[in-house]
This record gives structure tokens, sequence and C-alpha cells, in this order.
């Protein structure tokens, strides 16, 4: 959790993408010179269908307020069926999620293709402005605060 | 212990007009494992490039952090200074600081600190690099083309004439496939059989092209460079190396009334046939299903009047195996049958027949010499109804596409009636006119101008007969969708244009992928147009769509290019961030279970099954193997493989977790 | 002697089978598996309402892997594990020989793979009422109170990995629990890596869970853990009509996709 000067609420974003379509996306943004919410700092994978379940996961453990998951749209993946095995995956994995009791809205899916940088801005835009309504993940870092405690006795 | 080296570029002001480059890189430089942190104005220039350079010799560095732009802008740049340091290439990673920075925020400490946290994040991964090599496949230079129409016959003559071999392999009987059924050709007129049986008599000379005939692929193993390609030789009931194709057992043959395939069923021909005369190569085959001696155990008439003892009843199926580089598929398409438009009397009505028909009897090698005879009594018709997107745009019918090249055969037909049958009426029934090609369109006026084709914008609802006339009902749109009903003698119907049979199992037996029609699916729809998902396998032609005799050529050339391409080096170089699967100490050997669920996972059937044998070579356990000629890098399985068994280069799993909490905790 | 027993000796007897994998009585009203070598041991073998554990788990334990001459007594969760396992690749046609029960009691021999996915189609699949139930009494709860209630079971987890050893479908060699480069789950039973845990087993059971509740019922503070795992079963089979135990060519459901898989949650 970041604090600015104001003292609102600034989540801790990562965001997860795929090299071919959101990362190139996200550099349209760049070249298109859109401006976004510094929050949100991206990871390159090759492909969403690279992206493992237990990496959203280690993101929480780490203090992630919100994630966002990005890659190409259907019948785009450059790996022709990637983003198909990922969609499966996160269809099990989001309902597990909120089966839980974790806020499945600290996750946002979307594809977002090599020419969409305008999407890529609204995406991080829309996203950082629904984690700041859902505030701090505070039941995630209440237990991350007892297993420091925990591992340090 | 690492020595990393981390570079913060300006990149001008690109960078530093809205990140304090000197704070990321005087923070930098504390981060453990940094040995050296430093900024400069433009990275990318030679002072720059020169500035890593020195760093890796001075401080012997074990990896190396560019903080610049995008590593899809410089990525490579970088990676050469690198490798011309002495520093494997892979241990050098880019910190997005431009795109994914300073362009999209303003100034701020915010922009500042995301620029530190992205540039800790890349420092993390880079400690973790392995040193990689890439991966050389040697490549065998024979290319298996399945098909031999034009696709096919153009694309092994580009490959042999540069010196590559190429083993042709044909399903029927003769080489040409549709284009030697063909009268003459859009838009120029010129026939079709004087311009591709040249070809074809070349595919038989060139002493780099072996050719079977009358042989399907059986089955096809191996990879890209290393194929291994097993071809059923069907049966000719001949031995080729005797037959001199003199045509003396055709003449005796008594069986005289079997529907030639050829003439589409308009002609006859015998059960020792050649399928037409200018066949490649012109050695008959017999047709077992209808031979006389293989019904009834007796005839044997060619057998008696062969000269050169060439018959051979009791011939088996033969196999040959080829082992080869890349394979090409060119298997065509083929044409919707009788059974698809009952309301059209197709198949009920001898005189309501196909495109392919009509260009039988068009034809002056066909069989009524080339006039227009209709095949019911052989009486020249009057008036003539062509029906455009037979079966074609009709989501009702299970085909939204249109098959592209009716539009312009159609007009064709027109207008080769109208040469040959002066008094005649043509009429076509059409929805709209595509005719998009060089003189495409100028020929189409010139049906409609000069031979005077009576075009109707509408559909044709029902085709009936009465008083021995075709009775054909349809609209015309063009006039407020009033009915229109033509007395033909006869109807052509532009019958839409759909995988060749057998595509799906020949797509199966490859692992290329094909569409819901059973085409098959190119790598990218514009800019991979001659290739499969699977490396080493391409198309061309009317296989992946309807297609042109000239975009047909084209894409065939196009094909031979790319294959010609590979084969102009030894080794294939692959970009070494593909997955494995780990292995260990005995005795456990890998992690794997062998569940081989991640099998059905990879998009291009890298995976496959790898036996880990003891010194005796007892079969220890059965793991899953990645080809790493096949591979791709989507790293999929990597993350379906519950025991983490697989890993994925460059982005294993020890760097993308340093990553996340790199990224996310501030030292 | 009942029939099981009687049966059981006579294959022993045979000298064509030379362990019977079954259930004999335990204490307190409960069944526990027994491995039977010896015709005379026969008659410790039951097979009645108390049987309920999978044994399916015990096909591919080292010891007896590689006896190619034994028998076992199945319940319907162990035969649905057995089909999944063989849809996996752990078990090997022709390796066991498997006696299941009709409903009359009859004991049925099912000496193959076919056999005895044959046999399983005629098995319900799915939740009983009261499982059910259970998962309602969750779902219906707010996001709140789910947190709540699954914050207070994980934090009594001791991490006994009982659930892993209970469950035949939990054969890896190498857990990713135990992989410590990278550290994927903390080490000490703290909530957060308990949570961990138990959301990464489930995620590993999708499509491949049997529903047997197997994991439940071994945790020695009566977590009720197996829900987690009928969660994935169940939005395996919403999702993609996909059922685990019931194909022995089956893919797995995270293997495969269809263009037209349906979500409502991605932008």
């Amino acid at each position: 959790m970041e604090t600015n000067n104001t003292n609102s609420f600034e989540p801790k974003v990562v965001a997860f993408v795929c090299n071919w379509c959101t990362y190139a996306g996200a550099d349209l943004t760049g070249t298109s010179r859109i401006k976004y919410a510094t929050n949100v700092k991206i990871i390159r994978f090759p492909c969403t269908g690279r992206i493992d379940f237990m990496l959203l996961m280690k993101a929480f453990a780490n203090g992630a307020d919100g994630i966002i998951i990005s890659g190409c749209h259907p019948n785009d993946c450059h790996y022709t069926s990637g983003n198909f095995h990922a969609r499966r995956r996160w269809m099990i994995f989001r309902n597990l999620l909120d089966f839980i009791g974790v806020d499945v809205n600290r996750i946002v899916f979307s594809w977002v293709s090599a020419a969409e940088g305008a999407k890529w801005a609204e995406v991080v835009n829309e996203s950082v402005d629904q984690f700041r309504q859902l505030g701090p993940a505070t039941s995630y870092q209440k237990l991350i605060k007892n297993s420091e405690f925990q591992e340090v006795e | 212990m690492a020595r990393i080296g981390v570079f913060i570029c300006h990149c001008g002001e690109n960078i530093s007009a809205t990140v304090d480059c000197e704070k990321v890189a005087k923070v930098a430089s504390e981060f453990p494992g940094v040995t050296v942190s430093v900024d400069y104005k433009y990275m990318c220039s030679d002072p720059g490039q020169n500035m890593v350079k020195e760093a890796i010799l001075e401080h012997n560095l074990t990896g190396v952090v560019v903080s610049a732009c995008s590593p899809r802008m410089h990525e490579p740049t970088f990676r050469n200074a690198c490798a011309e340091a002495g520093l494997n290439p892979f241990l050098c990673e880019m910190a997005n600081i431009r795109e994914h920075c300073s362009w999209v925020h303003e100034k701020s400490d915010a922009t500042t600190d995301k620029a530190i946290d992205i540039v800790r994040t890349l420092v993390e991964k880079v400690k973790r690099n392995e040193a990689l090599a890439p991966i050389y496949v040697p490549i065998t230079k024979t290319a298996v083309v399945i098909g031999g129409g034009v696709a096919g016959i153009q694309a092994s003559l580009d490959i042999a004439d540069a010196g590559h071999k190429v083993v042709l392999v044909e399903r029927e009987p003769s080489i040409g496939g549709h284009m030697s059924q063909l009268s003459e050709t859009f838009p120029t007129l010129d026939c079709s059989q004087c311009i591709l049986t040249p070809r074809m008599v070349d595919v038989a000379r060139h002493p780099n092209i072996t050719l079977y005939t009358y042989a399907e692929i059986e089955s096809v193993d191996g990879s890209i460079g290393n194929f291994n390609v097993k071809i059923r030789l069907k049966s000719k009931s001949l031995d080729e190396k005797l037959c001199t194709g003199c045509g003396a057992c055709i003449q005796k043959c008594p069986v005289k009334k079997i529907p030639s395939e050829f003439e589409q069923g308009l002609g006859k021909r015998t059960a020792i046939y050649v399928p037409f005369p200018q066949a490649v190569p012109n050695k008959p085959v017999i047709d077992r299903v209808n031979c006389t001696y293989y019904i009834k155990g007796k005839c044997k008439v060619c057998e008696i009047v062969c000269p050169t003892k060439a018959i051979r009843f009791d011939q088996e199926d033969s196999f040959v195996e080829v082992q080869a580089g890349a394979l090409l598929l060119a298997t065509g398409f083929d044409v919707l049958k009788t059974n698809f438009f009952p309301e059209y009397g197709y198949g009920k009505y001898e005189d309501v027949i196909d495109g392919l028909a009509f260009e039988r009897l068009a034809s002056a090698s066909g069989p009524t010499k080339g006039e227009i005879r209709r095949p019911s009594d052989g009486e020249i018709p009057k008036k003539i109804v062509f029906i455009a997107c037979a079966g074609s745009r009709d989501p009702a019918k299970g085909i939204e596409y249109c098959s592209k090249i009716c539009c312009m055969y159609t007009a064709k037909h027109a207008m080769l009636y109208k040469h040959k049958v002066h008094e005649g009426t043509p009429y076509i029934f059409y929805m709209d006119i595509r005719a998009t090609g060089k003189m495409y369109e100028e020929f189409v006026r010139r049906a409609i101008e000069e031979d005077e084709v009576k075009y109707i914008r509408g559909r044709v609802s029902q085709v009936y007969e009465k008083n021995g006339k075709l009775i054909v009902r349809g609209v015309d749109t063009l006039l407020m969708g009033q009915a229109v009903e033509i007395e033909a003698d006869m109807v052509v119907l532009a019958t839409a244009g759909i995988a060749s049979p057998g595509s799906e199992e020949l797509a199966q037996k490859l692992h290329v992928s094909y569409d819901k029609h059973k085409f098959f699916s190119e790598a990218h729809p514009k800019l991979k147009p001659v290739e499969t998902n699977t490396a080493g396998i391409y198309l061309a032609g009317a296989c992946q769509s309807t297609k042109d005799i000239p975009e047909t050529v084209a894409a065939a050339s196009g094909a031979a290019a790319k294959i010609a391409g590979l084969f102009s080096n030894d080794l294939l170089k692959r970009d070494p961030l593909i997955a494995v699967v780990k292995k260990c100490a005995p005795p456990l050997y890998s992690s794997c279970t062998g569940c081989f669920m991640c099998i059905p996972v990879c998009p291009y059937q890298a995976i496959d099954k790898e036996e880990i044998k003891d010194r005796s070579g007892n079969i220890i356990k059965t793991i899953s193997h990645i080809n790493p000629g096949l591979c791709q890098g989507c790293g999929t399985c990597v993350a379906f493989c519950k025991s983490k068994s697989i890993d994925i280069l460059g982005y294993n799993h020890d760097q993308v977790c340093a990553e996340v909490e790199a990224l996310l905790n501030e030292w | 002697m009942n029939n099981l027993q009687q049966k059981a000796q006579q294959l022993l007897e045979s000298g064509n089978y030379g362990l019977i994998v079954g259930y004999e009585k335990g204490t307190s009203g409960k069944a526990r598996p027994v491995f039977i070598r010896k015709a005379e041991h026969a008659s410790k073998l039951i097979f009645d309402e108390s049987c309920d554990q999978n044994i399916a788990v015990y096909l591919y334990r080292q010891e007896i892997k590689h006896n190619k001459k034994k028998v076992i007594v199945a319940n319907h969760h162990t035969l649905k594990s057995i089909v999944e396992l063989a849809a996996e690749n752990q078990v090997f046609d022709g390796d066991f020989m498997v006696l299941a029960f009709a409903e009359n009691g009859d004991i049925i021999e099912l000496n193959t793979f076919e056999e005895i996915e044959k046999h399983v189609a005629t098995l319900y699949h799915g939740l009983t009422e009261a499982e059910a139930a259970m998962m309602k009494k969750i779902e219906d709860m707010s996001l709140e109170d789910r947190w709540a209630f699954w914050e207070n079971e994980f934090s009594k987890c001791i991490k006994c990995y009982a659930c892993r050893a209970s469950c035949p479908m939990c054969y890896c060699p190498t857990c990713t629990v135990e992989i410590n480069q990278p550290q994927w789950i903390s080490v000490p039973s703290h909530t957060l890596g308990n949570l961990e845990w138990h959301v990464m087993r489930a995620m590993h059971l999708a499509g491949r869970c049997v529903t047997c509740g197997q994991c439940g019922k071994a945790c020695p503070l009566e977590l009720p853990i197996q829900l987690l795992t009928y969660k994935v079963a169940l939005d395996s089979k919403q999702f993609f009509d996909s059922v685990a135990g019931t194909s022995i060519c089956a893919d797995n459901a995270l293997a495969i996709f269809k263009p037209e898989d349906h979500e409502n949650f991605i932008r």
C-alpha cells in the first residue's frame, strides 16, 4: 500500500501481460503518449497461457491490491491457443477464489491487442479506479502480517 | 555472486523529461548484486553501447539491465553489444522505462519510483537468467509436395529449380488436378491444357523431382528439417518400368462404359485407363472395382495384348519412406455434389450440370469435342441458364463463404457458349458480381456488352421439367423482385468450392490445423499465408480456401520460396526460449509423472513421450519430452504442469517469481 | 464366510492372484484398508456401508505397484478414481483385477479398463444431498463471511498433508509445495501458507476430482477442505461438461479448450 500527499489510497497493481499483444499494445500507449495511472507495473510473459495461477497467489501474498491479466483477443493468439487455455484456467480459478471469499474484483482480465494502445490506458485507469474503491486488500494483508510474525517467532 | 550492470538511458529527453534518471541510477546502484549503475543521454548510440561493453569487461559483469525503451525496439541491439563484449546475449534484459513509464506518466516522484521498481524487477530477473545458445536443427533438403494440381506442379518446379530434391505425391493416376479439366481460362481465354501440360511434362522430366502418382500419404512423423513420410503406392496392377504407354490394353479392354471421372461423368472410360490423353505419367492403371478379372476372375485381355508383359494382376500396395525437411500441402478443392441441390434438380435432370462438367463440354478434347451439346439428347441448347452462388454465401446450407472463382468462370462459361452457339441466349442469375482481379471487371463487361450475356440479379428458387424444357424460376431483384421464369434447355450450377475429400484425415496425420469447412489454416491470415502452425509444413492453393489459378500459382511460388529459404542453410537456427522437461538425478530421473495430460495442451504437437532406460535397456519410466524443433515457447504447458516438471527458458519459474516479488517489495 | 471372503479365498488359492487390497473392520465402527496375501486371512475382508474410504490411492504405491497379481475391492469412489488414474496413465490395463458390487450385493469381476469404465457409467456421479447442502451453505454466505469462514478453517491447518496422502490423484513424486526454488508456498503452517496450499491443491484437481471427499475424511482437524475440490469439480462440469472418473481416454478439462468457451469477466 502506498500513500501519496493527499493521503488517498494508491493501490499496488501488478499486470501480467503477454509479449505479443498486450505488451505491444502498452508500447503503443507509450508511443501515442496516452497517460495512465503510475500504479500499474508490467511483467512480460510470452503468452497468457504461461501465466501460472500460483503467480497471482504470489502477487497477493506480496501485497498486491489488484492484478491485471491481459493478452491477445480470442483467435489472435500468437501461439494460436494459449489464451484459450488461459481463459479456461481463469474461469475455474476465479470461481475458486470467490468461493474462499477473495474479492475477485481485485483481478481484472482483459484482451488488449497490439493495436489497442488506447484500450490499455482505459483498462489501467478503470482498474486502478476499481481497486481504489475496493481499498487496501486488508483481509490478505492481515494474513501477511500474521505470517511475518510467526516466521520471526 | 551476481555482478549486474545497470544502464539507464535518458533517450535524449524522452525519458529524462519525466523520470529522474540520475536518481534511478543512484538507487539502482544500491540494489543487491548491482556492481555498476550509470545513466547516459543515448544508451543506444555507439558511445552508449561502448559504455556497456567496457563495463562488462572492466567489472566482469554476469548480467546487464539496459533501462531504456521497449525490448521490441532495442533488445537485439544491446544483446549484440553484450555478445561483442563476450557476455552471453541472453544475460541482457531491457527494463522498459520509456513506453511503459516516461511516455505514459507526468513528471513526478511516482513516475521515478515506478522506473526504479521496473529496474529492480529486471535486475532480479537477470540475476536468474541463464546463458543460452541458439538451437540448431539439421535440415534434410528434400521437400514432399502433396497434391499434383497446378499448385503442386508450380511449387515442385520452383523448389527443384532452386536445386533441391522434391517428392511429388498425387492421389490420382495422373498429375494435373482440376486445371487439366478446364477448357479455357479467364480472363485471357487461353487454353488451360496448352499452358498446363508443358509444365506437367517438365515435372516428369526434372532430375530433382520424384513423382509418385496413384499414391497417398500413409503417415508422417518427425519435425521441421527432419520429417519421415511414409507413402502408400496404390497398386496400379502394372509394372511401370515395362509399360511403354502404347495403349493397346486400353483399346482392347472389354469394359468400356465406366463414367469417366475426368469427364465429370459425361464421357466413358475403360477399366484399364489413363484419365486423359495428356496424362503424366501416360501409363494406365486398372480400376479393380470395375475390372472383369477382379469381379469374375477371368478376362485378362489386357495381359494378352500387352506387348511388354507389363500387367501385374497380383500386385499389392507398396510403401516408400521419404526423409524430408519440409512438407507442402497442395491438395486443392472439390465442388459440391448433387445431393446439395434438390430444388435445382441437380442429379435428377441430366441437363442440370455443374461448372466442371460445362468445362468438359466446352473443352476441345472433351466428350463433345468442344461442342456445347446437352447430356440428355446431344442437342445444342438454345437457352442456357447459369446459376451463380449455388451453395456459396448460403449460411442455411452451411457455407457462409464466397467461393470466389464462380463469378469469373460463370462469365467465362456464358461467353464460351455464346462464341460456340451464336444464336443462343445465355442467362446468369447472380447475387453480386465479384470481379476483383487484374482485367477481371473488363472481362465481365465484355461478357455483358459484347457477348450479350443476360445477367439477372436474383436467386433461383426452383428448376423443374415441363414439356422437355427446364423451367427456371427466380426473381429479378432489380425489377422490384419481379418473378422471372425462363424455359431453358440446359442449366449450369456454379457449385461452391469445398475442401478436397480426405482433407481432415490428412490434416490430422500432419497435425496441421483446419477450419470448420476443413480447409487448412494458415499460420497468420496476413503475414504467414503459406505457412501452417506446424513448423516446416506449408500450404499452397485451394486447399487453404478456394482460389483462382493466378492466386494459386502465386501461393505455390511463395511456399516454394519459403521452402527454398529454409533449405538454403544446412542448419536451422531457432530461438532457445523454449520449454523443457526438467530432469534430475536417479532414482527420480524427473519429477514428471508421465500423466501426459500436457500433450493436448501444446498448440504445436511438440510434446511426445520419452523412455528413460537403464544400461541394459529396461524402461525405468516414461516421461514427457518436448521436441526443441517444434516448441515455439508459448509456455502454456509450463503453467499447466502440476508437478512443475516443465519450465521455459527465459521465463522460468524462478525468474517470474522473483519478478513478482521484486516488483511488489521495495528494497 | 460370505461371498466376498469365499471369492477372495478362491482367488488366492488359485495362485493366479497374490494380493487382495480391500477393507477390514477397524476401530470405533470404521473400516480400514487391509492387504491380504494368504487365503486363510480372507475372512478378514468386509464390504459394507462403513467401507467408504477411497483405496485407489494404494494401486500405484511403490510396494505393490509392480505386483501384477493383485485384486482390489472397490467402492464407487475407488472405481471412479481408477478410471481417472487410467486416463492419467498412472495405472495400466491388466495390472489388477477389480471386485465391485452390484446393487443387490452380487460381486462383479472387472478385468479390463473397458469393463471398469462401462461399470462406472452405471454409477451416480455428483454430490450427495448432504454435500450439496454444505456447498450451498457456503455459497449463500456473504463474501466477508466466506472469507471469515475459510480464514478460521485454514488457521487450524497444521500442513500434515494427510489430504494429499489420501487423494488418489496426488501422485506427483515431488509436490509443488516441496519445491523451494522458487518457494511457491510458505513453509510454516500459518494461515497464508495454508490458504495457498489449499488453493493450489484444489486448482491441481480441476477436472480430476471425483468428489470422493477422502481429503476431508483424512483431515485430522476435520477441515471441510473437500468442498474446495468439489467446487472445481462442479465448475468443470458446469463450464466444460467435464466429469472426472468417467472416461479412460478423456483429456483434462484444462488441457483442452473450445473457442466458444463462455465467460463474462474478460474485458
